[in-house]
């Protein structure tokens, strides 16, 4: 109940602040024209505005303005974008601005996993349920690294060792436990026949892979379960083994050489992915919209090309099986949480 | 050797162009004016300039952007100095010896000597980066969990001297600001501890807003009670703006030391300029005949962490620029920009695109050429500041500060933050409980407890590689070493003291 009535707080001082800027946003479609003139098709009304729910720089951050060129640059839609960061609450201050905005087709936000795991781990009350998911557009996959010494050359190997004991390995994660990576490796030690997964020795590094690979490198830590894109280039470098990636099948180019989970016996499927939610209450009209201008979006050769120079793959799902893939991860990862006592 | 050299020559060639020398000079200019805003850091500036590197090559980019982190480290300490408030993190040790320099009727050399204490501090680590880059990038790798620990111990020693005599309550503001520090989401448990239903106090309380807030907020609740005067100062001597030749031999030494101490603390992940310039700072003044002298208007006290704090954000470019990890938040938005352009920094960089790394090392001589051109002729008019009446002032950098705290996280809530720790502030120099100890708890106090329980982590739960590992123990004894030094050398200066009396 607290809890709560510090969000409404917050939302009213993010609502304080929006009228604060009142003069550059645009005010939401006021539909007061009458329902039955209502047209079939709706289109942008106004400046369209994403939200970025962290700083300059970082993923979220890269997607919106990623999403603006394709957006505007191949003319896929008409009206101009603005790119808003929204630092703070792991998402949710970005997030609860969104709802700020409800109803309006003309706001989205760059989500991820964390809009669910945050739920789950009580860091936000607020669910992939209090937005209108719009669409997954790209994925990037997880792996487990270990130093290129290292007595574990398999995916096999390395999980027999840890199911003969849990505390032999330490293996370090970034920045929080119940993000994507976390929930990478514990998919794997679940598939893995690993039943005391309490007791296996997570080292949490904030700085996320700025503190992991050096750990790694330096042999404080014997593995980490992390990010392609982050642990890619000490690869590339022979810094680094990769016992397995969760992608449904090989990747190409440099990478062709890293086994899938699925191709070693382990069944782990899992793309760490980013997409975008609208605001609550936005009508099947706006979402048609969104599902054609995103789908385009996500076939232009200049999104292709930018997802490809972040190392990211396009992934793409509409609205519904977007909606469908949250409610079914929702559930996945809060029984994996409740099995290491991070949520009760 | 050789090849350093010829590599150097290569990124001279692609620095010494027309394009990138104008971007230096922009980057550097912007990075001033953020450095000397309060609560603006390098990293917003690099963030910033990010949507203007769109169609920048990658050179030119990253020589902007170093351009914009090092010229953030020149201009941190001008507010410092004059308003006791520090522009960015690095800069409040500046604060220390700063503002009495400024009080004392010399802010115009305390603003020289930064300059060319950030100058000279810069040169060097150039000279570093260019023959060391990679040795000490390894080296780095050396310092875990442990490592890590018994270094951030070793930094806290520097509390003992920093507490003015009163060694009780200087521990009572360190006690202060670590329990502060564990506001927050626990990082390794994900247990949320002391956030008493705030959403708002979920990622724990931004040291930055602490620190504008004790300094800055607290500077203007305290000078409320004298309103009409002004600083107190005779302006019309604050006009040198020189070093003599004296002032450059007792700063020289300082200068000298605190360049390598600064540079490797840069290189290690995620410490930074902030604890380069307290270790710098805490060095200088136990080696010092005359530590009474510090925080009262010492020159080595304000060279110190000035050469200190340019040395780490060079020596910070080095994990980017030879292994692609980002060692401190401001390489980690330059990576982020850079992978947009298509460029993955990595350990292949060097030999696959040599002319993007010495291009921007090369850039960094231009650089600090050019930064030190723009300060020195700048510290005439910004003395200037001095002569505004309190009146006027005052308001002047409440406004700043609560400027400052909103661009950070763009959160009103820290507003409430700011003030209960300028009110805070003013309650401890009314109970003469130093502030810097405190500063520092909240600081080091996250990355201290982190690192502790990782060491724990590792050792299934036992202190035991605190006492196996070469460097942590080195550090550790050193650590003690240094608080006995101290406390020896202060009891017998007491006894002398005492003794002077007697006769």
């Amino acid at each position: 109940m607290r809890r709560r009535t510090s969000w409404i707080a917050l939302a009213l001082v993010g609502g304080m602040l929006l009228t604060g800027c009142g003069a550059t946003t645009p005010a939401p479609s006021n539909n007061s024209s009458s329902a039955a003139s209502a047209p079939k098709t709706w289109t942008p009304d106004a400046t369209i505005e994403i939200v970025a729910p962290a700083g300059p720089g970082g993923g979220y951050d890269m997607l919106a303005r990623t999403m603006e060129r394709t957006l505007t640059g191949d003319k896929l839609v008409d009206k101009a974008i603005i790119i808003t960061n929204k630092t703070g609450g792991g998402g949710a201050t970005g997030w609860a601005y969104l709802n700020t905005h409800k109803g309006s087709g003309n706001y989205f936000a760059a989500n991820s996993p964390q809009i669910i795991q945050n739920n789950l781990l009580g860091v936000s009350t607020l669910s992939y349920k209090d937005f209108t998911p719009l669409a997954m557009l790209q994925a990037e996959w997880e792996v487990v690294a270990v130093p290129k010494d290292s007595p574990y050359k398999t995916g096999k190997d390395f999980f027999e060792a840890l199911k003969a004991d849990p505390t032999k390995i330490s293996i370090a994660v970034g920045p929080a436990l119940g993000n994507d990576d976390h929930i990478q490796f514990l998919k794997l030690a679940k598939a893995n026949g690993i039943t005391d997964m309490s007791k296996l020795k997570f080292v949490v590094y904030p700085g996320a892979g700025g503190e992991e690979i050096p750990a790694l490198l330096g042999g404080h830590v014997q593995a980490m379960t992390i990010s392609l894109g982050e642990a890619m280039e000490q690869y590339k470098a022979g810094n680094l083994n990769i016992l397995g990636i969760s992608s449904d099948k090989r990747l190409e180019g440099d990478y062709a050489k890293i086994p899938t989970w699925k191709e070693q016996g382990i069944d782990v499927v899992f793309p760490h992915w980013r997409g975008v939610v609208g605001p609550s209450g936005m009508t099947p009209e706006q979402i048609a919209y969104w599902d054609n201008a995103l789908s385009k979006m996500s076939q232009q050769q200049s999104w292709k090309d930018a997802m490809k120079k972040m190392n990211m793959d396009v992934y793409y799902l509409n609205s519904a099986d977007y909606k469908a893939y949250l409610e079914k991860s929702t559930q996945e990862e809060s029984d994996l949480l409740k099995s290491v006592g991070l949520i009760k | 050797m050789l090849d350093s050299l010829n590599y150097l020559a290569l990124g001279m060639h692609e620095a010494f162009t027309a394009t990138n020398i104008f971007w230096v000079l922009i980057g550097g200019i912007l990075g001033t004016v953020i450095g000397m805003l309060p609560g603006l850091g390098p990293a917003t500036g690099v963030a910033v300039l990010i949507p203007v590197t769109y169609g920048m090559n990658p050179t030119t980019a990253l020589i902007t952007m170093a351009g914009v982190y090092y010229g953030a480290m020149f201009g941190g300490s001008r507010a410092s100095i004059l308003i006791n408030t520090p522009g960015d993190a690095s800069a409040i040790v500046t604060c220390w010896d700063g503002y009495p320099m400024a009080r004392n009727g010399q802010a115009g050399k305390a603003l020289a000597i930064s300059a060319w204490a950030s100058f000279v501090g810069g040169m060097i680590s150039v000279i570093f980066i260019v023959f060391l880059a990679l040795p000490v990038a390894r080296f780095a790798l050396k310092f875990g969990p442990a490592e890590m620990f018994a270094l951030l111990v070793f930094s806290l020693t520097a509390t003992v001297t920093l507490s003015k005599g009163n060694l009780l309550k200087g521990f009572i503001s360190l006690c202060l600001g670590f329990i502060i520090s564990t506001i927050g989401i626990d990082a390794q448990t994900g247990v949320m501890r002391f956030t008493m239903g705030f959403g708002s106090l979920q990622d724990g309380i931004d040291f930055l807003v602490a620190m504008i807030g004790l300094y800055a907020v607290t500077e203007v609740f305290k000078n409320y009670a004298s309103l009409d005067a002004n600083y107190g100062v005779s302006t019309s001597d604050i006009g040198k703006v020189s070093m003599t030749r004296a002032d450059w031999k007792q700063c020289l030494g300082p200068i000298l030391r605190s360049t390598p101490l600064g540079f490797i603390v840069g290189v290690l992940p995620g410490m930074g300029g902030t604890i380069a310039t307290l270790l710098a700072y805490s060095t200088e003044k136990q080696i010092n005949k005359h530590p009474e002298n510090f925080g009262k208007g010492a020159m080595e006290g304000v060279a110190a962490p000035e050469a200190a704090n340019n040395a780490s954000s060079v020596g910070a470019m080095i994990p980017l620029l030879t292994m692609g990890i980002p060692g401190s938040g401001t390489t980690a938005v330059m990576l982020g920009a850079l992978m947009m352009l298509g460029i993955q920094p990595g350990p292949t960089l060097f030999t696959q695109h040599p002319e993007i790394p010495w291009g921007v090392i090369a850039s960094m001589i231009i650089g600090n050429l050019l930064l030190l051109a723009i300060n020195l002729p700048l510290v005439k008019p910004l003395v200037q500041l001095l002569k505004i009446p309190q009146r006027i002032l005052l308001p002047m950098i409440m406004g700043l500060a609560f400027m400052g705290t909103y661009l950070m996280n763009y959160s009103a809530s820290d507003f409430f933050l700011l003030v209960l720790f300028g009110i805070g502030g003013l309650l401890m120099s009314k109970l003469d409980i130093p502030i810097p100890p405190m500063v520092l708890a909240l600081i080091l106090g996250g990355m201290l407890e982190q690192s502790f329980r990782q060491a724990l982590t590792i050792g299934n739960g036992t202190p035991v590689l605190f006492f196996t590992k070469p460097i942590s123990i080195v550090l550790l004894v050193l650590a003690v070493l240094s608080i006995v030094y101290t406390l020896v050398k202060d009891s017998r200066a007491k006894a002398r003291i005492s003794k002077g009396q007697a006769a």
